[in-house]
């Protein structure tokens, strides 16, 4: 008898501390953006309250461990994933999150980079309960709190440089289509709006496709910029950046071959006066809308 | 009459010696550098996973893969590729059929389900407790693991195999007389030990647990040392190549240190509070054995490990009830699964917590 108490004590207080924590980590509503500290590649992570949007997965599985900390341990659910394009710094992680996580939304291209961790990802993403949407410029995503605009690519671009193949008329596959320019070319480059906030993040765009994306007439004046490529010279160009005007760039980077973040880039935001924030010397890096930063 | 016992089991005792000594001789690789091998085998030694290839142990031989396609533990594989000191250089997999049977599922289906319902490294910590599955940990958490000693707990060890041995048993016992509970108690422990992969510490304590139960039904008492042989020898008979295997050899060490001294130093702590006692009195009992093992084969020790040892073991026991109840469920429905599982949060937090701080 006396055990049958002391067991149904130990569970009552189990119980009992199980909603305390939940109730501890229930988040605020405020927004909370996080560059991912997941080595050299891209994933960033927006939250607000109980929504949160994903770009891009990373190299690794380290995305993991980004959103174990930053997100209530109850909530396994996450509305909205963007795979800006498919190259393996950018989708690998998303990989372990589509079988861990619900998904609600999954915005990605056709493109079909032919690697085998994609072929992987593909059937995750068709075995899971996400609803894929091919990118649209234009298209906005989310609620009144927090929303993705799609700037690029757009209709026309796609149009005139993607192949598509014939067999498969769905928009809704991944893979359907090839081309014989980098991947880098088909970024998907959102602005990210909470209130007063806003945050241009540009995947891995390269400096020919830059007036384009200004041309969309979408670019205005932003708080924060996702500096593009890792910081590669062969990324972020000064009309682009006289045009965004951020007062914080972030660089996702990590130990790379290619001597990734350039002189030129840093040189660049140094000249005007833009405040450099990078994951290999900061870590996972956050953002409040307050633009109070704290380093994790 | 005594004496005729006494040398009977004598003999028994030499012939199994001899055996497994025939054994070990006449199964010694016979791989040499530079020659070609093709292995057909199932996987027995559940893979690691990195970030851009898996490792993967067959019949002794280890190399690495490409990352994927992913191969599970219990899948047959084909592989081809050059020997080189024990390791197959440039190896190609020609071939890999997943392995469907109902345990591999099972095993599948909990592991995703506990990864699926918590955060990490709590998934990883639950399902290492409950399934020996060390194939997803994230690495620094794997790091931290090791330096403070604690590792034994998430990999496969004969700890949680005793552990749901005796859970079995007492629920068994409630609703069957005391013979048919330990029949099904056995069965239990031979499915568990399938389950979370049959490494080497764990058929160690699948063997120990069932000659212990049968000689409880049996009415015969304190066969513990007799057992700990007895297994040891059965299982050199049937893979020689154990002899060398370090959780073997961790595993029979650690359990005889256990049987010497765990008395002793449990007076000796006396005023340790209760919850931590027996995590303190086992750990330091058993690294007596350990210690010089370690020191030996990896040249460096921890030597705050029976401390954070003696902080955290006290949650084994209900993280492993409380997972496993909590997956039995999730295979009928999914969602009161996960509550349970939740119940699980505030133990693996300490544990995480406390193996952070050190």
């Amino acid at each position: 008898m006396e055990t049958k108490w002391k067991y149904s004590y130990a569970f009552l207080a189990l119980f009992a501390m199980v909603v305390w924590l939940a109730v501890y980590y229930y988040p605020k509503d405020k927004l909370k953006l996080i560059a991912c500290d997941v080595g050299q590649g891209d994933a960033i992570l927006a939250i607000y309250g109980k929504t949160q949007f994903l770009i891009d997965g990373g190299p690794n599985d380290k995305v993991l461990d980004c959103l174990s900390s930053h997100m209530p341990f109850w909530d396994r659910n996450i509305e909205v994933v963007i795979l800006t394009h498919p190259d393996k710094d950018h989708f690998s992680g998303l990989i372990e999150i589509f079988k861990r996580y619900e998904v609600d939304y999954f915005i990605a291209n056709s493109l079909e980079p032919g690697s085998q961790g994609y072929q992987v990802l593909k059937k995750v993403v068709g075995g899971s309960d996400a609803v894929v949407i091919p990118p649209k410029e234009g298209m906005v995503i989310g609620n009144s709190m927090m929303h993705l605009e799609i700037v690029f690519p757009t209709q026309t671009f796609q149009k005139e440089n993607l192949t598509f193949n014939t067999n498969v008329n769905d928009s809704k596959v991944l893979g359907t289509s090839t081309t014989s320019k980098s991947a880098n070319n088909f970024s998907i480059v959102t602005i990210l709006e909470s209130g007063d906030f806003k945050a241009l993040l540009t995947g891995d765009i390269v400096p020919g496709i830059t007036d384009e994306i200004i041309d969309t007439g979408r670019i205005g004046k932003v708080d924060y910029i996702k500096v593009p490529h890792h910081g590669s010279k062969n990324g972020l160009t000064e009309d682009l950046l006289k045009k965004a005007n951020p007062e914080i760039a972030v660089i996702s980077v990590g130990k790379n071959q290619w001597g990734h973040p350039h002189k030129e880039i840093l040189n660049l935001l140094a000249e005007y006066n833009v405040k450099i924030l990078r994951t290999d010397e900061l870590g996972d890096i956050v953002v409040t809308d307050e633009s109070e930063i704290n380093k994790e | 009459m005594f004496t005729k016992i006494w040398k009977r089991e004598n003999i028994f005792w030499l012939v199994i010696i001899l055996l497994v000594l025939f054994r070990y001789f006449s199964s010694l690789p016979s791989y040499k550098t530079g020659q070609k091998l093709r292995i057909t085998s199932k996987v027995l030694v559940e893979p690691i996973q990195y970030d851009d290839s898996q490792y993967i142990k067959l019949v002794g031989i280890r190399f690495y893969l490409p990352k994927y396609p992913e191969v599970n533990y219990g899948d047959n594989v084909i592989v081809e590729g050059i020997i080189e000191d024990g390791k197959l250089k440039n190896p190609v997999l020609i071939n890999l059929e997943e392995n469907t049977g109902i345990i591999y599922k099972v095993r599948k289906k909990l592991v995703l389900f506990y990864h699926r319902a918590l955060p990490e490294p709590h998934a990883s910590l639950v399902s290492g407790l409950v399934l020996g599955s060390k194939a997803n940990i994230p690495t620094e958490f794997w790091d931290q693991l090791i330096s403070t000693g604690t590792v034994h707990v998430v990999v496969a060890s004969g700890m949680n195999v005793t552990l749901v041995a005796g859970f079995l048993l007492t629920m068994t016992i409630l609703i069957l007389p005391r013979q048919k509970a330990v029949i099904l108690a056995l069965v239990g422990i031979w499915i568990y030990a399938l389950l979370s992969g049959f490494d080497a510490p764990i058929i160690r304590a699948a063997i120990m647990g069932s000659l212990a139960f049968s000689a409880q039904a049996l009415g015969r008492v304190n066969l513990a040392w007799r057992a700990l042989f007895l297994s040891a020898l059965l299982m050199l008979l049937v893979n020689p190549s154990w002899i060398t295997d370090l959780g073997f050899i961790l595993s029979f060490v650690a359990t005889a240190s256990l049987m010497l001294f765990e008395a002793k130093i449990r007076k000796l702590v006396y005023f340790v509070p209760a919850i931590f006692r027996e995590g303190l009195s086992t750990s330091l009992a058993a690294q007596i054995g350990v210690t010089p093992i370690l020191l030996l084969t990896f040249g460096r020790y921890s030597f705050i490990s029976p401390f954070v040892n003696a902080l955290v073991l006290w949650t084994v026991a209900p993280i492993t009830v409380i997972g496993m109840t909590a997956g039995i469920v999730s295979i009928i429905t999914m969602p009161i699964g996960k509550l349970i599982l939740f119940l699980t949060y505030p133990l693996t937090s300490w544990f995480i917590w406390i193996v952070n701080l050190f």
